[in-house]
């Protein structure tokens, strides 16, 4: 009979080079999730040695046994074999930092007292080296009662002994706990937890004495580093040159990429519309299936690139260096230093951004990053800024003569968004969020290279995650809003209403005087219906208008007339659920002018001299004016049009109710916005 | 003026911790970090505003902010 496969538990302090180990022993892991009811990430992975099957749990990062947080509760919970589906350890594996023993060992000891073998490896043994720290192992191997192996994964120092010690630690009795003084009686009594880190830091430091020997001189060039890093000034210009690469290289780099998978799909739908007949199976798959996929994949650049930041800024100590420098400012709003590089990447994009959140340990302040991230303006908004602001605000001087108008809408647009996060993590953090103080103990790691593989590990889970769990939903969402916008299928309508078009055009030419500059865009508009592309436009247009979001338009009419918009308007905005770039996209197919690309210069020229002639229905009252503009502009600053963004929520929070509350108060905050800023243009006769 | 906590120490000096007030998750996670009776701390530097503060203690680097600090009473044992 073959035994059946054995558990091995990993844990250890967060930054310690866990993950490293992870991958040295076990590879790419076999299942990530999250464990049952929580969103604490789980992480499998399977090696065999000596021909017993081994699976590996990556246990969440912790500090400490006694669980303050869901992390550190997972991990106590694994620990003790009380999550379904997650067998009771056979061996804990323990990484301790060999650079920072003393700190280390209060997990160390802990796991002792659990009651089950463990194997202490000591990682970044290397790193120890070269910092002239000297760790007597057999000694403190001995004190411990526990095996005890240094490993380096770069040099694969000690992995293949890791995995001979814990197969042989398995089934031997348990380790005895390290004994720790009763606590002293004093006239304060504290918690148990309390007196109990006090004892153990008091038995640790017993255990290491003489066991662990350093040279100053490492310590001395670390603190150059940073003393620098971390300056007043120094530290703070660095800061924002590093802020600054890592937000243009996604804002840059990623773009192309995008483009490439873009075209590479655009290229791939014209080959099947090409090889089947036209028809809904057609439609289904190229504007349905095909559109959600490319709406999905187009993130993972992005995604990736972040990821590659964060990681090589984790892995070489900035990550909590850059928290500690902008804590400050991100505290009087409710969040912390940590929230800082998830805001900054969502001006790029906020699915990043959200992803990137998970570097925040606080559960309360990674919450409420995730709640305020999609109000930062992301790049999909920048098109619909540029077009209507191009459009519609004059071209004048505001004040200053050489600052252009149209320059202090779009930043207005973007501190719009910055203003309004901040108000509203102040308010959240002031009510539904309010609780007790929550500690703010964070460790500033060690400089160090940052690990290439555990890098590209990184990035590569992240946008494989990503695909995974958020790329499915994406593609459903995007078959539903096809069909929406597609169904009810009724050639006799959309007939009747291209007649219609052209009876009113008719009219409209002739009731308008020979000179008036409106009767050659009737006229041309008119002639456009006499082509087959033209006609076909309007067609689609007329489909569109007719099918169950177009009803829906005009049904919410009631609801987006108070904010200057017109059912088309509505219905655009509806349609832009997906994503707010598709706006500009369903505006040109609702007026009329067929599929265009408002990217391309023709594209937004014809839609912008579209929607400058766009009327009210039945009267000669013009839809677009500036307060109009104004007010679409600042509801997508606000609202949560990106139905990806919303899943990708949902899959961070492992809820559903995250997704809703962020969609709910973004779109009241979006109306009430708009609504604002359109009374204030009409009042002051914009 | 002598100072008594730990947020009221000039950068660059040393201290040694004398007690942690209260029993919460604020003062058992600053133990837990080893922020315990009689260990040295040096006050590296604060970040740009003044705050949090950079220590140095058991061999490593923590941030922690002012408030905390406060709560760190700092003296002879």
């Amino acid at each position: 009979m073959t035994p059946g496969p054995l558990t091995v538990a990993l844990l250890g302090n967060p930054n310690v080079g866990k993950s490293t180990l992870f991958t040295a022993l076990a590879g790419i892991p076999t299942r990530v999730g999250n464990y049952p009811g929580v969103t604490v990430e789980e992480k499998l992975g399977r090696f065999t040695h000596r021909g017993r099957v081994v699976d590996l749990v990556d246990l969440p990062g912790t500090y400490s046994l006694a669980p303050q947080s869901p992390d550190e509760r997972v991990a106590v919970d694994v620990l003790h074999g009380r999550i379904a589906g997650v067998p009771r350890p056979d061996c804990i594996l323990v990484v301790a930092d060999a650079t920072n023993l003393p700190r280390n060992m209060f997990l160390a000891t802990q796991a002792l007292e659990v009651g089950v073998p463990v194997v202490v490896a000591l990682a970044l043994a290397d790193v120890a080296d070269r910092k002239g720290i000297r760790i007597d192992v057999a000694e403190l191997s001995r004190r411990l009662g526990c095996p005890v192996v240094r490993v380096a994964p770069p040099t694969g120092e000690g992995i293949a002994a890791t995995r001979d010690l814990v197969l042989d630690a398995v089934g031997s009795p348990p380790p005895r706990p390290l004994p720790l003084a009763a606590p002293e009686a004093g006239p304060t009594a504290r918690p148990a937890a309390a007196a109990e880190a006090i004892a153990r830091y008091a038995a640790i430091e017993r255990l290491l004495d003489g066991v662990v020997a350093a040279s100053g001189t490492a310590r001395l060039t670390e603190d150059r580093i940073d003393a620098v890093l971390t300056h007043r000034v120094w530290g703070t210009l660095i800061f924002a040159g590093v802020m600054l690469a890592m937000f243009s290289s996604i804002f840059w780099l990623a773009p192309p990429l995008m483009d490439l998978i873009s075209a590479g799909m655009d290229r791939l739908s014209a080959f099947v519309s090409g090889v089947l007949p036209e028809g809904a199976i057609r439609s289904l798959i190229v504007d349905g299936i095909f559109a959600g996929v490319s709406g999905t994949v187009v993130f993972v650049p992005q995604i990736a690139l972040l990821f590659l930041f964060v990681a090589i800024l984790e892995g070489c100590g900035y990550l909590a260096r850059a928290a500690y420098l902008m804590d400050r400012l991100l505290v009087g709003v409710g969040l912390s230093g940590k929230s800082f590089i998830p805001l900054l990447s969502s001006f790029a994009c906020a699915i990043p951004g959200i992803m990137a959140a998970r570097t925040i340990e606080n559960r309360r302040d990674r919450l409420l990053t995730i709640l305020v991230a999609p109000l930062m303006s992301c790049s999909a908004r920048l098109p619909v800024y540029l077009l209507l602001c191009g459009a519609f605000v004059p071209d004048r001087a505001a004040g200053l003569p050489w600052l252009p108008l149209k320059a202090v809408v779009l930043a207005g647009l973007y501190a719009l968004g910055v203003v309004v996060a901040a108000a509203v993590a102040w308010g959240l953090s002031r009510t539904v969020f309010h609780g007790p103080p929550q500690p703010f103990v964070m460790e500033l790691p060690g400089w160090r290279w940052p690990r290439p593989a555990v890098v590209l590990e990184r990035a590569r889970e992240a946008a494989w995650s990503f695909l995974q769990n958020a790329g499915t939903l994406i593609v459903a969402l995007s078959i539903v809003l096809w069909a929406l916008m597609t169904y009810p299928k009724n050639e006799a309508v959309v007939d009747a209403d291209v007649a219609a078009l052209r009876q009113s055009l008719g009219e409209s030419l002739a009731a308008t005087a020979a000179d008036d500059p409106d009767r050659a865009e009737f006229a041309a508009e008119l002639a456009a219906l006499d082509t087959p592309e033209g006609l076909a436009a309007a067609r689609r247009g007329a489909a569109q208008r007719h099918s169950f979001l177009g009803r829906a338009g005009r049904f919410v009419e009631p609801v987006v007339k108070p904010l200057g918009w017109d059912w088309r308007i509505g219905c655009a905005a509806l349609a832009s659920f997906p994503a707010r770039e598709v706006v500009l996209g369903t505006l040109g197919v609702i007026y009329n002018l067929g599929e265009i690309d408002p990217g391309e210069a023709e594209g937004a020229t014809a839609l912008e001299r579209r929607l400058k002639a766009a009327r009210w229905d039945g009267t000669n009252r013009r839809v677009f004016t500036l307060p109009v503009a104004l007010s679409i502009m600042v509801f997508f600053a606000l609202c949560a049009q990106c139905a990806s963004t919303l899943v990708v929520i949902g899959r961070e929070t492992g809820s559903w109710v995250w997704p809703v509350i962020t969609f709910t108060y973004m779109t009241v905050l979006a109306w009430l916005g708009a609504f604002a800023i359109y009374r204030i243009g009409l009042a002051l006769g914009w | 003026m002598v100072a008594v906590s730990l947020d009221e120490v000039s950068v660059g000096s040393t201290v040694r911790v004398r007690d942690v007030a209260g029993g919460d998750a604020v003062a058992i996670r600053l133990l837990e970090m080893g922020v315990t009776p009689g260990v040295e701390i040096r006050l590296v530097g604060k970040a740009p505003f003044g705050d949090p503060l950079e220590l140095e203690l058991r061999g490593y680097r923590l941030s922690i902010r002012r408030q905390e600090a406060a709560r760190v009473a700092i003296g002879d044992r």
